[in-house]
């Protein structure tokens, strides 16, 4: 009977190594409509006792066919499609795409330093409410809950800085191919002085809350350990390969968008378990405020966009005085522009990781190839190798540290 | 001695003279495109000559009209020297339904999910791939959506239980096989009509297996 009921519930690529012959190994289901498995995220666990012996994650709940979606836009309209994978950080997948789609434009020499450093703030700001976000998340998933709550309170005030500016708190299209969707406005500064002021005393606080909380070095100290070399040859970026003792930051390697003319520093960690992963986010956050915190003061005056008519529209008062303005503005909104033939491949630090775009342009106004190398679909895939070999509890420690977004990783 | 990407090129081109095709350098990105027989040979020695230790991507491009069909692109790291180099292949001849290309999986265990996933969305097949497999789209899907062939809208659905109208009578698009058989064109309108004797495991605007 026994035997019946495995042959038809075990699920093809997980079946217990032993076959049935110990009754304490079986597979479960975790996900996708698990809690802490942020999104829709499925795994299929084979468990001796409380060991995990083999994890097999199982994604595509959330494939929406972006790529193929964009390929059927133009440049321009893809972008708002770039907002809605990693629906925590709009303004860097914005800001990976606007620098790919202007390297195939051959504009990146136009970018005035008025654009470079706003997109720079605005990226160390996502960055910021992305830490923030994934430290609340995270703490919750192992038993911490008033952190989710603070967490939630000073991302808000990140939050409405894009309101802000771009109208919108998520999904804002604000950094697009030629510089910026709008002008900052007035109260820009203000607000992001509101937060530098806030906030270093906030992350003091967290730190005070779990970097020294006996109960919290318990749960993530030696758990879910990836080594260095592992790291590397499952190909994972970000706070996960710098946790394990990787010094590797695409800001300071290949510097992008003026990041070389800030000073900061890339924490690194030492064992590669979740704690470490957790210092290195936690230590980031400083020095994204540091990066800002430069990049306001030195915020010089200037256009928000490029002045090519052919690649961001001209202003409002010369479509109603000059004919050209006035094609210019039509060609734009109905064709868009059309890049030379040829294909980039841009890399970025998002704070998840190395976020790329690889774009293939035939000479068309739409792009002929869309494709998106994000950071969460490489971690994950280092997720099985984390997690198998310890506890069942460990899991939820293990998916929460490599900080994974389901929207990025089925795209 | 340090390692560049023009370096790298150069010294491709000198160790494998026949697996190169032609190197491409545009917006600084140098792309070796390679003899597919030669992959293998050439990625080892990229990882273990040059330390191109990180995979970032393999992707696909599908050129519909072009033979070979399709570009397979790898992009490599290389975290010692900091640099990074495109490689290329192009495979699938006229007929071929899904172009096989050897796999680097076991040079990069990166390469694993990647692969899968162009599997999955071009039906391109990786030889020596240890577990290819559907990663993205359901087990039971049959066709491959990011081909260039494949319809934008996906296939249509059957005809709403409550019997709601099909709003267009003909698609000017019609030009592939797949729009002939949506609920806009008569041939598809017959199939939907026919739909309680389909397979419920065919995918609506397929093709019927032939030993029904």
């Amino acid at each position: 009977m026994r035997q019946e009921l495995e042959k038809k519930y075990t699920v093809e690529e997980s079946q217990s190594p032993a076959d049935g012959a110990h009754a304490d190994i079986m597979t479960i289901n975790m996900g996708p409509q698990h809690p802490s498995t942020h999104g829709v995220l499925r795994l299929l666990l084979t468990i001796e006792g409380e060991t995990v012996l083999k994890a097999e994650p199982d994604i595509g709940f959330l494939h929406t066919g972006i790529e193929k979606t964009a390929e059927s836009k133009t440049y321009h309209q893809a972008l708002v499609l770039t907002d809605r994978m990693d629906y925590m950080t709009p303004l860097n997948n914005n800001l990976a795409y606007s620098l790919a789609v202007e390297r195939l434009l051959g504009i990146e020499d136009q970018i005035n330093n008025k654009i470079k450093y706003t997109r720079v703030i605005l990226a160390e700001l996502q960055r910021l409410s992305s830490h923030l976000l994934w430290l609340g998340t995270h703490a919750l998933d192992l038993g911490a809950q008033s952190v989710f709550l603070y967490c939630f309170r000073e991302r808000e005030t990140i939050l409405d800085i894009f309101e802000n500016i771009s109208g919108v708190r998520m999904m804002t299209s604000y950094i697009c191919p030629g510089g910026l969707q709008a002008d900052l406005t007035p109260e820009f500064e203000k607000l992001v002085r509101g937060v530098l002021a806030n906030l270093p005393g906030r992350i003091a606080e967290y730190h005070d809350l779990l970097t020294s909380n006996q109960l919290w070095v318990e749960r993530t100290r030696g758990v879910a350990v990836l080594t260095k070399e592992e790291a590397i040859a499952y190909g994972t970026s970000g706070p996960v390969l710098r946790g394990s003792g990787f010094a590797w930051d695409i800001r300071k390697v290949f510097p992008y968008t003026g990041y070389d003319q800030f000073d900061f520093d890339i924490p690194v960690g030492t064992n590669g378990d979740v704690y470490d992963r957790y210092l290195v986010r936690m230590l980031e956050t400083e020095q994204s405020l540091k990066i800002i915190r430069q990049a306001i003061d030195g915020l010089p005056a200037g256009n928000y966009r490029v002045s090519d008519p052919k690649i961001a529209p001209p202003p409002k008062w010369q479509i109603t005085g000059s004919m050209e303005a006035l094609i210019h503005h039509f060609k734009l909104h109905t064709e868009g522009y059309r890049p030379p033939k040829g294909e980039v491949f841009v890399r970025t630090e998002s704070p998840k990781g190395e976020l790329a775009f690889y774009l293939v342009s035939d000479g068309g106004p739409k792009p002929y190839r869309w494709h998106v190398r994000g950071p969460s679909y490489a971690n994950l895939q280092a997720l099985p190798r984390m997690i198998e070999g310890g506890f069942l509890s460990d899991v939820v420690a293990g998916i929460g540290s490599i900080d994974i977004l389901l929207g990025e990783v089925d795209r | 001695m340090a390692i560049t990407a023009a370096s790298t090129v150069e010294a491709v081109r000198s160790k494998f003279p026949q697996a190169v095709v032609e190197t491409v350098d545009y917006r600084d990105e140098q792309t070796i495109v390679l003899q597919p027989e030669s992959l293998v040979e050439v990625c080892n020695y990229l990882k273990q000559s040059l330390q191109y230790e990180y995979f970032e991507t393999v992707t696909a491009v599908d050129w519909l009209e072009r033979v070979p069909r399709f570009d397979v692109v790898y992009q490599l790291l290389s975290l010692s020297h900091r640099c990074y180099v495109r490689l290329k292949v192009r495979i699938g001849q006229p007929g071929e339904e899904h172009p096989t290309v050897a796999s680097v999986a076991s040079i990069w265990p990166a390469a694993n999910w990647y692969e899968r996933e162009v599997y999955d969305l071009f039906g391109i097949t990786f030889a020596g791939h240890p577990n290819l497999r559907r990663l993205i789209m359901p087990k039971d899907w049959t066709t491959h959506p990011l081909r260039k062939d494949y319809p934008l809208t996906g296939f249509d659905l059957p005809e709403p239980h409550w019997g709601g109208q099909v709003p267009y009578t003909t698609d000017p698009g019609v030009g592939s096989e797949y729009y002939k058989q949506t609920l806009r064109t008569p041939e598809g309108r017959e199939l939907n009509e026919n739909r309680s004797k389909v397979n419920p495991s065919q995918e609506p605007g397929t093709k019927k297996p032939v030993d029904e």
